[in-house]
C-alpha cells in the first residue's frame, strides 16, 4: 500500500475552498455509500483523503473494543505502518483517542507527543502531523493521521478543521458498517440455533397414544435446551428411558446433548444393565469431551405394566418414587459421565407396585418458587402430592404448568413411569352455560342430578356442587369480570374412581399464583370460594385452555368405594 | 323460591332467607342484613328455608358479623339448615357464629 507521491503545483496552495471542500465530502460519503465492505471503501477513501489534504502520507487506526489497542489498519504514503499498534494515549495517534480531541504536531523532531520508531526504522523523517479521533455517540473508535504536508509547511487549524470535516463520514460508515456486520453475526447464529433446536426436537421421542408405561417432557428455559429424554422398546418387551442434562448452555452444550442422547440410545438398545450402560457411555465421552462439559443421566428399564423398574443415575438429581401417599428416594449411583473414565455405575430395582417413579432434572428444584427461594426437592414432592390423582399425561401437564409459573431458571425436563391405565376417562356430563350468575342454579342441579345417578351419598354431593359453583362464580366474577357474554364449560368424566371437573372459559388467561386460598376458618369475606375448593377436592389446577386464550380450571376427586353406592 | 323478608320478632330484627343463596342475588342479602344492623341493635338471619349457600352469601353473613361486633350490636344466625350447616362447617366459621334454635335465645341490646 505504499504510494509515491510527487509534488503538485496545487500542492503548493491547499485548501480554503469551500466548494471544492463540499464537493470532496459529498464523493466521499458517495464512496461510502456504494459498499458496506470496508475492506473495499476505506483504502480508496485514505487515498483520496490524502489528496485532497496535500499529504505526503495518511493512515487510519481502529480500535479494538475488546483489547483497547489502535491497530493501523489502512497506510498510505511513504511508510507502510499497516499492523503497527499503539496503546490508548500513547503517541499523537494514541492521544487523540485518549482526549477526544485533534492533535497538531507543527515540529515532530522536538514534540514529545510524538512516537519516533517508525521513523527510526525507515529512514523517513516526519516534520509535521495532524491526528483526528473518528467520533461516535460512543466515544472514538479510531483515528485518522496525516503525515507532513507536501509543501513543506505544518499542518495548521484550517487542516485540522478540514480534517474533522472528513472524520465525520468516516466514523459514520465505519459504524454502520459493523452494525450491519453484526446484524448478519446475529442473523447467522440464529439460524444455527434454529437449526439445533430442530435438531434436538427430532430426538425427543414421539407422544405413545397406546398404554405406554413411560412419559416425558422438556420445558426448555432459554431457545436451545441442554436437557433430553428418550424411551424405546427392546425386543424382549422391556421399555428403556434416559433422561438426561448437558452442563453449560447454548450452541455447543445443544451439540454435546445431540451426541450424548444418540450415544446413550445405541447403548441402551443393547439391553445391557442400567450401571453397565452409565459406564459404556462414560468412557465413550471421556475419550471424546474435553472442553469441561459434562452429561447428568438417568437410564433404566421397566416392563411394560412397569411392576420392576431397574435404574442408573449418574449426577442426576435422586429419583422419586411415589407410592400410596409415601416417597421413597434413590440417589444417583456415580458422578457425572464424561469427567472420569473407568467408574462402576450403581444401579436400583424397583418393585413399583402401582406407584410411579419421577425423575427429574435439577431445572425442576431450582424453579424458583413465590418467594424466590428454590423450589427444592421437598417443594418437588409437594408438587407431585398435589397431583397425584391425575391421569398420567393430565398430572405431567398439571406439574409442568406449575413450574411454568414458578420463574424457570434452567431447563426441566420429567420423566414419569407407570402402570398405564387401562381406563379412558369416561365423559359422564357436558354442559354449557352462559357466564351469569342467574344460571348457575340450573348448572347445580344438572350437577346433583348426574351425582345422585352415580350413587354419591348426599354430603359428598352437596360438597362436590359446591365446589364446581364456587369455581364458576370465580369464573364469572374474576376471569370474565362483572358484564360479559362469555360462557362457561363443564365437563364430568370419571377414570377409574376419579372424578374430574374441567371448567373451560374464553377469558383472557388468569394467573394461578393469584389464585391462593385464605386459611379456613378466618372471619374474612375474600377468598373463601377457592378454600372451600381447595378442601373439598383432591387437587385442582388452572392451565391454559389454548395458545390464545382462555382458561381451563380442573377440579379432582378420587370417590372411595362407599362414595360410590 | 328464593327471597328474603324482615320482621320484628321480639325486638329483634329478623331476616328470613329462603331457597338457594349464591351469586346472582347475595348482594341483595349483603345489603338487607347491612342495612338491619345500621337501624337495630339486635339482627338474626334466619336460615331454616335455605336450601344452599355459596361463599358469597356465607360472605355476607361475616359482613355482618363484622359490622355488629364494630357497633356492639347483637348478630346470629338462627334456625340453620343442615345444607348452611355443612358449608359453615366446612368453612370451618360454625364457632365464629352464634347460631341459635330461635330468636328468643338472643339476648337483644
Amino acid at each position: 500500500m505504499k504510494l509515491a507521491r510527487r509534488a503538485t503545483p496545487a500542492d503548493a496552495a491547499p485548501v480554503a475552498d469551500p466548494a471544492r471542500t463540499l464537493a470532496f465530502l459529498a464523493d466521499l460519503s458517495q464512496a461510502f455509500a456504494v459498499s458496506l465492505d470496508l475492506r473495499k471503501t476505506l483504502p480508496e477513501a485514505i487515498n483520496r483523503v490524502a489528496d485532497f489534504m496535500h499529504a505526503e502520507g495518511a493512515s487510519l487506526f481502529l480500535l479494538d473494543p475488546a483489547t483497547h489497542v489502535l491497530e493501523c489498519r489502512i497506510c498510505v504514503g511513504p511508510v507502510d505502518m499497516t499492523g503497527a499498534r499503539l496503546a490508548i494515549g500513547q503517541g499523537v495517534v494514541g492521544l487523540a483517542v485518549a482526549e477526544n480531541a485533534t492533535q497538531i504536531v507543527t515540529d515532530a523532531a522536538t514534540d514529545p507527543r510524538v512516537w519516533r520508531a517508525g521513523d527510526e526504522a525507515s529512514g523517513f523523517v516526519t516534520k509535521s502531523l495532524l491526528c483526528t479521533p473518528l467520533g461516535t455517540a460512543a466515544g472514538p473508535i479510531g483515528v485518522i493521521e496525516l503525515v507532513n504536508r507536501r509543501d513543506g509547511r505544518s499542518f495548521g487549524p484550517e487542516d485540522a478543521e478540514m480534517l474533522r470535516l472528513i472524520a465525520a463520514p468516516t466514523s459514520l460508515a465505519i459504524n454502520n458498517a459493523r452494525m450491519a456486520n453484526d446484524l448478519v453475526e446475529q442473523q447467522r447464529m440464529k439460524r444455527e440455533f434454529d437449526l439445533a433446536r430442530k435438531l434436538q426436537k427430532s430426538l425427543l421421542p414421539k407422544r405413545r397414544r397406546d398404554a405406554f408405561p413411560v412419559l416425558g417432557v422438556n420445558l426448555p428455559a432459554h431457545e436451545i435446551s441442554g436437557d433430553f429424554y428418550d424411551y424405546f422398546e427392546l425386543a424382549d418387551g422391556r421399555i428403556g428411558f434416559v433422561a438426561g442434562d448437558i452442563s453449560g448452555k447454548g450452541l455447543d452444550a445443544a451439540l454435546l446433548m445431540i451426541r450424548a442422547a444418540s450415544l446413550l440410545r445405541w447403548i441402551g438398545k443393547d439391553g445391557v444393565a442400567p450401571g453397565a450402560w452409565l459406564a459404556r457411555a462414560n468412557e465413550e465421552l471421556c475419550e471424546t469431551t474435553h472442553d469441561g462439559r459434562f452429561v447428568c443421566a438417568l437410564v433404566g428399564y421397566c416392563d411394560k405394566d412397569a411392576t420392576n423398574v431397574q435404574f442408573a443415575g449418574a449426577g442426576f438429581p435422586p429419583v422419586l418414587v411415589y407410592r400410596r401417599g409415601a416417597f421413597s428416594e434413590y440417589e444417583s449411583g456415580g458422578p457425572p459421565l464424561g469427567i472420569m473414565a473407568g467408574i462402576a455405575f450403581e444401579q436400583h430395582e424397583v418393585e413399583l407396585n402401582g406407584g410411579a417413579l419421577y425423575a427429574f432434572s435439577d431445572g425442576a428444584t431450582d424453579v424458583r418458587n413465590a418467594e424466590g427461594g428454590r423450589l427444592g426437592g421437598a417443594g418437588v414432592r409437594e408438587l407431585i402430592a398435589r397431583h397425584a390423582t391425575a391421569a398420567p399425561e393430565a398430572r405431567l401437564r398439571a406439574l409442568l404448568s406449575d413450574l411454568k409459573h414458578l420463574k424457570l431458571v434452567d431447563d426441566t425436563t420429567l420423566l414419569l413411569v407407570e402402570r398405564p391405565r387401562v381406563h379412558d376417562a369416561q365423559v359422564l356430563l357436558e354442559h354449557h352455560m352462559p357466564a351469569r350468575a342467574e344460571y348457575l342454579r340450573e348448572m347445580r342441579n344438572v350437577l346433583r342430578k348426574l351425582l345422585d345417578q352415580l350413587g354419591i351419598e348426599p354430603g359428598l354431593r352437596d360438597r362436590l356442587v359446591l365446589a364446581v359453583d364456587e369455581a364458576c362464580t370465580n369464573i364469572i366474577r374474576h376471569a370474565y369480570g362483572e358484564e360479559c357474554d362469555g360462557g362457561i364449560g363443564l365437563r364430568v368424566s370419571r377414570t377409574d374412581d376419579v372424578l374430574s371437573f374441567e371448567l373451560t372459559d374464553d377469558a383472557p388467561c388468569v394467573d394461578p399464583g393469584r389464585m391462593r386460598p385464605k386459611p379456613l376458618g378466618e372471619c374474612r369475606a375474600g377468598g373463601l370460594g377457592i378454600a372451600l375448593i381447595d378442601t373439598v377436592m383432591d387437587t385442582w389446577h388452572v392451565e391454559p385452555a389454548s395458545a390464545r386464550s382462555g382458561n381451563r380450571l380442573v377440579l379432582r376427586k378420587r370417590i372411595e368405594d362407599k362414595g360410590f353406592a | 323460591m328464593s327471597g328474603i323478608e324482615s320482621e320484628m320478632v321480639d325486638g329483634i330484627v329478623l331476616i328470613r332467607l329462603s331457597g338457594e343463596v349464591d351469586l346472582s342475588w347475595s348482594q341483595q342479602v349483603r345489603h338487607a342484613v347491612l342495612a338491619a344492623l345500621e337501624k337495630h341493635p339486635a339482627v338474626g338471619v334466619e336460615l331454616s328455608q335455605v336450601s344452599y349457600i355459596d361463599s358469597s352469601g356465607i360472605a355476607a353473613l361475616v359482613e355482618g358479623f363484622q359490622s355488629a361486633r364494630a357497633r356492639g350490636s347483637s348478630f346470629a344466625l338462627v334456625a340453620v339448615s343442615d345444607a348452611v350447616r355443612a358449608v359453615l362447617e366446612l368453612a370451618r366459621l360454625d364457632r365464629v357464629f352464634l347460631i341459635v334454635a330461635d330468636p328468643a335465645a338472643m339476648t337483644p341490646g
